[in-house]
C-alpha cells in the first residue's frame, strides 16, 4: 500500500516536473500564461506525498519496503527512525526531490503576482532539473522498491512493481551506526540540501534570462532573496556538519579537508562571491557575464558534490553504495555545463555589459578582489578534491592530497579575505581618495594592533593567533567605526540623539548592515579556528578507577567504569570527575556506544563546554576486565567562537534577505556621505 | 592640535606598535608538534582519507608511536616520513610534493592568480563591446564547433572515469568471491580490497592476498592487510587468529621483536584459546627468542593433547617437544 502511494507520489511529481517544462517553455515563447500552477501543483503534492509515506512506512516498521528493510531497524528510536528517511541514498533524493518542490512553489508565487517571460522560463528550467531528479527516482534509485525475499536481516531481492507480493523481513540492520549517535544527523541533511537545491533557482532565472536573451538587473534582482535564502541554509549546514564531527567523531576536530567537506565548501565559496559581484551589477551595471559564471558555476558545484559524496567514488560516512547513479549524475553535471556555457556563449551579445571600473581604489576594486581570491580559494579545494581520482582514474596512481595541502593555500588566502573584508565596505563606489581611506582606517589600525599586543603579552605569541586578532580587530574596527561616522553625520543634519541616529543607520539600509553582521560572524569564526587550532593541548594515558591525572590546569580522576543499556544500544563508558583548584567541576563520561549486536563501538567523546575553551575527553579503548580504560583528554581553547561566529554569519544572511529595504533614501544617504 | 600632527602621531603610534608586534611574534619560543605535524601528513592506511594524527585505529596509534620514537631519536621530518611510506603499504603522504605527478596540483593555483588578475587588467582597458551582426554570426557559427568540442572532451573523461581500472571486479561488491581466488591477480585484488575497504566480506580477500604476500617474502606489503583484518569488525574469530599469528610471525622472524610477537599470540589465544598454530608459534618464540624451556615445551604438550591433530602436525610438534626437553638450542 505504502509502495503503490510513494510510487504514485513520485510519478505525479515526474510528471508534473515535465508539464512544468512545457507549460514553461510554451509561456515564454508565446507570453500568454495559463495553467503552470496545476503543474507546479502535482510536482508539490507528489513530492509531499512520497516524502509522507516514506516516514509512515519508517514510523510503522513497514519492511515490505526494501528501504525500510535495509536501512531501519525496529529498535531505531525517535527520531532517528524519521531521519533515516534521509540516511541513505534513495531517501536522501526524495528529500531533494521535496525540497526542489517546495523553492518552486515560492518561485511561482512571485511570478503569479505578475506572470512574465523571465519568470515562466526560469521555472521551466527548474522543471528541468525536477525531471532529472524524479526521474533518478524512478529507475536507478528508486525508494519504493518492495522486499520480494527477504534475507535474516533485511532484503536479498526487490522488486519495481509496487504490488509485488512482498516477502516481509522481521527486522532491519538500522541506519548507519554513526548516523545514529547524535541528533544533530537528524536535521544536518535537510538544512544542508536547503542550501544546496535553493542554488537551483538563481541558476534557472540566471539560464531563463539567458535562453529569452534578456539581460540587464532582473534575473539578478528576482534570485536575490533564494540565493540569500540558499547560502544561508548551506553556511548552516556546513556549520551543523562541523559541530557534528567534533561532538561525535571524537578525534577533536570539526573540519578535515574531508572530500564531502569539500563539495560543500565548493558551492559555498563561489555562491558568497557571487552575492559580492551580484551587488557591484546591481549598483553599477557592470559584471553580469562574471556573475552568470559565478551562479553556474555555483549550481554545477552542487551537482558535483552530489555525485561526489553520492556515487561512491569517495569513500566516506556520506558516501551510500555504488549504484547507477554516478554515471547518471556526472552526465547530469556534463550537460549542464556543456549546456550552460554554450547558451552563454551564444548570447555575448546581450551577456556583455558595458561600463568599466573607475579606479581598483574602489567598492567595485575591493569586491573584484574579493572574487579573485574566493573563486581561487574555490579552485584549490576543487582541484585538490578532484586532482587524486583524475590522476588514479586515468593513469592508476595514488596520491595523496589532504589537510595540509589545503591549509598552505586556504591559510594564506583566508587571511587576504579577511583583510580585503576591512577595507571593502569603508570603500567607497567609483573611487576614493587616500585620505579618506586613511581617516576611516588609522583608528582601527591602532585598535587592532592593540588588541594584537595584548593578546601577544596575555595569551599567546603565535603567530596565526596574533595575526587572526589583529586583522579579526581591524575588521571589527572598520565596520565599527563606519557605523558611528553615519551615525554622526546623521545626528547633525537630523539634529537626532546619536543613538536614535545610529538605529536609524542601521535599519535604513538593513541588507547592507546584516551584511556587516555576517562579516563580523566570520572575523568570530576566524579566531576561533586560530585558537583550537594552535593553543590546544593533548595528552593520552591509561587509568585505572582511583588514578588522576593532571592536564591544563584540570584533576581529572577516573571514578569507574559503566554500562547502560537500552533496546537499540549499549553503551560502555568511564565515569571521571574534573576538579580545579580543588573545587568540583563536573562529571564527564566518555563512552562507546554499540548498536543492535555490534562488536565495534561507536566512540562517543565527552565535550566540557567551558568559556576559556573545551576540555575534550574521549575514550580510545573501552574499560578491560580490570577497569583500566585508555581515555585522550584535549582542550580546544575559545572553541566556542567558531560556532558563534557561524550562527552570527548566518543570521546576518536571513536578515539581509529580510530587510526591508529603503533603497533610494539609503543609497542617496550613503554617496553624498562620502563627497 | 593639528591634524596634520594627529597624523604624524598615529603614523609613529602604528610604526611602534607593528615593529614591537612583529618582533613579539618572531621571538615567539615555540615549541611545534612534530609528532602531530609529521602525522598530519600521513594518509592512515586502513582508515578513510584520515591522517593517522587523527585516525583512532590501531594501526595510526602504532605508526605515531614510530613516529613519536624516530621524534626522540632526532631524525628529520623527512627521514621519517621516508620511513613510513616505506615501511607501510598504503600509506600516502597527504602533502603532495612540488614535483612530479603533483606538481600540477601547486602550478594551477598560481596559473589561475595570474590568469585571474591579467583578465581584470585586460578587462579594465578593453573598450566596451561593440555588437554587429558580423560578431553576432561568427560566435553563431563558432557555437556548434563548441558543443561538440566540449561534448567530446566530456565523454572522454566520463569514460575514463568509468571504464578505466574501475572496470572488472573493482567496482562491485557482488564480486567478491572469496572462495576461488586463484586466478585472481594481486592487483586485482588490491583494487577491489580498496574499493570495498567497508564490505563485511573482505576480510577473506584481504587474508587471501596477505598470505600471498607472506608466502612471497613481501612482509612489509603483507603487514598492512592482516593488521586490517585483525582489527576487521566483521573477520571470523578464525580469520583474527590467523591474521595475527601471521602477524606475530612477521614480528618475530622479520624484527626479532620477541615481546612484540608474544603480545600478538596471547591477543589471538585470547580469542581462541586452543589455536594450534597460535600455541605452536609461542612455543617456538619462547624457545628460540628466549630459552624458556619449560613454558615452550608446555605449550608444545598441550598441542598434542588435542586428538584431533593430523598425523603430519603431530611428528613436528613430537621432534621439537623433544628437542626442548633435551634442553637443545632451537635451529
Amino acid at each position: 500500500m505504502l509502495a503503490f502511494l510513494g510510487s504514485a507520489g513520485m510519478l505525479v511529481a515526474l510528471l508534473g516536473a515535465g508539464l512544468l517544462v512545457w507549460r514553461g517553455v510554451v509561456a515564454a515563447r508565446t507570453d500568454r500564461h495559463a495553467n503552470i500552477d496545476s503543474a507546479a501543483r502535482m510536482l508539490l503534492s507528489g513530492s509531499v506525498v512520497a516524502m509522507g509515506a516514506m516516514v509512515i512506512a519508517l514510523l510503522t516498521d513497514d519492511f515490505s519496503l526494501v528501504y525500510t528493510a535495509n536501512h531501519h531497524a525496529r529498535a531505531t528510536p525517535f527520531p532517528f527512525d524519521v531521519a533515516t528517511a534521509w540516511a541513505a541514498l534513495e531517501g536522501s533524493i526524495v528529500l531533494w526531490g521535496l525540497i526542489l518542490a517546495v523553492y518552486t512553489w515560492f518561485v511561482l508565487r512571485r511570478y503569479r503576482r505578475s506572470p512574465d517571460r523571465l519568470g515562466a522560463a526560469a521555472l521551466a528550467v527548474i522543471g528541468v532539473v525536477g525531471v532529472f531528479f524524479f526521474g533518478l527516482m524512478a529507475t536507478v534509485a528508486n525508494p519504493f522498491e518492495v522486499c520480494v525475499q527477504a534475507a535474516n536481516v533485511g532484503c536479498a531481492d526487490s522488486s519495481m512493481w509496487p504490488f509485488a507480493a512482498a516477502d516481509i523481513p522481521s527486522d532491519g540492520p538500522g541506519p548507519n551506526r554513526l548516523l545514529q549517535n547524535h541528533f544533530m544527523m537528524a536535521i544536518h541533511p535537510p538544512i544542508l540540501y536547503l542550501g544546496y537545491v535553493g542554488m537551483t533557482v538563481p541558476f534557472a532565472y540566471a539560464i531563463g534570462a539567458l535562453a529569452l536573451g534578456v539581460a540587464g538587473p532582473d534575473w539578478l534582482r528576482r534570485s536575490h532573496r533564494s540565493t540569500l535564502v540558499a547560502w544561508s541554509f548551506l553556511t548552516l549546514g556546513i556549520l551543523l556538519g562541523g559541530w557534528w564531527a567534533y561532538e561525535v567523531l571524537s578525534w577533536g576536530g570539526y573540519w578535515a579537508w574531508d572530500p564531502v567537506e569539500n563539495a560543500s565548501l565548493m558551492p559555498w565559496l563561489v555562491a558568497t562571491a557571487f552575492l559580492h559581484s551580484g551587488i557591484v551589477q546591481q549598483r553599477r551595471g557592470m559584471l553580469q557575464a562574471w556573475n552568470l559564471i559565478l551562479v553556474i558555476s555555483t549550481f554545477s558545484l552542487t551537482i558535483l558534490g552530489t555525485f561526489l559524496t553520492r556515487s561512491g567514488t569517495i569513500n566516506s560516512v556520506h558516501s551510500f553504495t555504488q549504484s547507477a547513479i554516478g554515471p547518471a549524475l556526472l552526465g547530469f553535471l556534463v550537460l549542464t555545463l556543456v549546456g550552460s556555457f554554450t547558451l552563454f556563449s551564444t548570447r555575448a551579445d546581450v551577456v556583455a555589459t558595458s561600463p568599466r571600473i573607475d579606479s581598483f581604489v574602489s567598492r567595485e576594486g575591493t569586491f573584484l578582489f574579493n572574487n579573485l581570491l574566493l573563486t581561487i580559494y574555490a579552485f584549490v579545494v576543487l582541484i585538490g578534491t578532484t586532482y587524486p581520482l583524475i590522476l588514479e582514474a586515468f593513469t592508476g596512481t595514488q596520491v595523496g592530497v589532504g589537510e595540509p595541502f589545503f591549509n598552505r593555500l586556504a591559510v594564506p588566502l583566508s587571511f587576504l579575505l579577511l583583510l580585503v573584508m576591512g577595507f571593502g565596505p569603508i570603500t567607497p563606489w567609483r573611487s576614493t581618495d587616500a585620505g579618506l581611506l586613511w581617516r576611516r582606517t588609522r583608528t582601527p589600525v591602532v585598535v587592532a594592533l592593540a588588541m594584537g599586543l595584548l593578546t601577544a603579552g596575555l595569551v599567546s605569541r603565535n603567530g596565526w593567533v596574533v595575526l587572526s586578532v589583529t586583522l579579526g580587530f581591524f575588521v571589527l574596527g572598520t565596520i565599527a567605526g563606519l557605523a558611528v561616522e553615519q551615525a554622526r553625520r546623521r545626528a547633525d543634519k537630523m539634529s537626532e540623539a546619536l543613538p536614535e541616529a545610529l538605529r536609524k543607520v542601521l535599519t535604513g539600509d538593513g541588507t547592507f548592515w546584516a551584511g556587516q553582521l555576517s562579516h563580523a560572524g566570520v572575523v568570530l569564526v576566524a579566531i576561533g579556528i586560530a585558537f583550537a587550532a594552535n593553543l590546544g593541548a593533548h595528552t593520552e594515558v591509561v587509568l585505572s578507577p582511583g588514578d588522576a591525572v593532571d592536564f591544563e590546569g584540570f584533576t581529572i580522576t577516573y571514578e569507574s567504569p559503566f554500562q547502560v543499556s537500552n533496546p537499540s544500544k549499549t553503551t560502555v563508558g568511564a565515569r571521571l570527575t574534573v576538579t580545579r583548584e580543588g573545587s568540583f567541576v563536573a562529571l564527564v563520561e566518555p563512552a562507546a556506544n554499540f548498536f543492535g549486536g555490534d562488536e565495534t563501538g561507536i566512540p562517543t567523546p565527552d565535550v566540557l563546554h567551558r568559556p576559556g575553551g573545551d576540555l575534550y575527553v574521549t575514550l580510545i579503548a573501552p574499560p578491560t576486565a580490570t577497569g583500566s580504560a585508555r581515555i585522550t583528554f584535549d582542550t580546544s581553547p575559545m572553541i566556542w567562537l567558531l560556532w558563534l561566529g557561524g550562527l552570527t554569519t548566518v543570521t546576518g544572511g536571513f536578515l539581509a534577505m529580510a530587510a526591508r529595504r529603503r533603497e533610494r533614501e539609503v543609497v542617496a544617504d550613503r554617496q553624498t556621505a562620502h563627497v | 592640535m593639528s591634524e596634520r600632527l594627529r597624523n604624524l602621531i598615529t603614523v609613529a603610534l602604528i610604526a611602534v606598535m607593528a615593529v614591537a608586534l612583529v618582533v613579539l611574534v618572531a621571538t615567539n619560543p615555540s615549541d611545534p608538534d612534530r609528532i602531530q605535524s609529521i602525522g598530519s601528513r600521513i594518509k592512515c592506511p586502513v582508515c578513510q582519507g584520515e591522517s593517522i594524527a587523527n585516525s583512532p585505529s590501531t594501526m595510526a596509534r602504532d605508526m605515531l608511536d614510530l613516529v613519536a620514537e624516530r621524534v626522540a631519536e632526532g631524525r628529520t621530518d623527512q627521514e621519517i616520513i621516508n620511513e613510513l611510506l616505506g615501511s607501510f603499504s598504503g600509506a600516502v603522504l597527504l602533502d603532495p610534493p612540488a614535483s612530479g605527478s603533483t606538481l600540477v596540483l601547486w602550478l594551477t593555483p598560481v596559473a589561475a592568480l595570474i590568469f585571474g588578475v591579467g583578465v581584470i587588467l585586460w578587462w579594465r582597458r578593453h573598450p566596451p563591446q561593440v555588437t554587429t551582426a558580423e560578431t553576432d554570426a561568427g560566435t553563431r557559427r563558432l557555437a556548434p564547433l563548441m558543443i561538440l568540442a566540449v561534448a567530446f572532451g566530456a565523454i572522454v573523461v566520463v569514460a575514463g572515469f568509468f571504464l578505466q581500472d574501475r572496470g572488472g571486479p573493482a567496482s562491485g561488491v557482488a564480486a567478491i568471491d572469496t572462495e576461488n581466488l586463484d586466478d585472481v591477480s594481486n592487483e586485482t585484488m588490491e583494487a577491489v580490497i580498496a574499493a570495498n575497504a567497508d564490505h563485511p566480506q573482505v576480510d577473506g580477500m584481504r587474508l587471501a592476498l596477505a598470505e600471498r604476500y607472506f608466502q612471497e617474502g613481501k612482509f612489509r606489503t603483507a603487514f598492512p592487510h592482516f593488521l586490517a583484518v585483525a582489527d576487521s569488525t566483521y573477520a571470523s574469530d578464525s580469520q583474527v587468529v590467523t591474521a595475527l599469528v601471521r602477524l606475530a610471525g612477521m614480528a618475530w622472524e622479520g624484527n626479532g621483536e620477541v615481546d612484540a610477537a608474544l603480545g600478538l599470540l596471547d591477543q589471538a589465544l585470547a580469542v581462541d584459546d586452543g589455536s594450534a598454530p597460535a600455541l605452536y608459534l609461542k612455543g617456538q618464540v619462547l624457545w628460540c627468542g628466549s630459552n624458556a624451556f619449560d613454558e615452550s615445551a608446555g605449550l608444545f604438550q598441550q598441542i598434542l593433547a588435542d586428538p584431533e591433530l593430523p598425523d603430519e602436525s603431530r611428528q613436528t610438534v613430537q621432534n621439537d617437544l623433544d628437542a626442548v626437553n633435551a634442553r637443545t638450542a632451537c635451529t
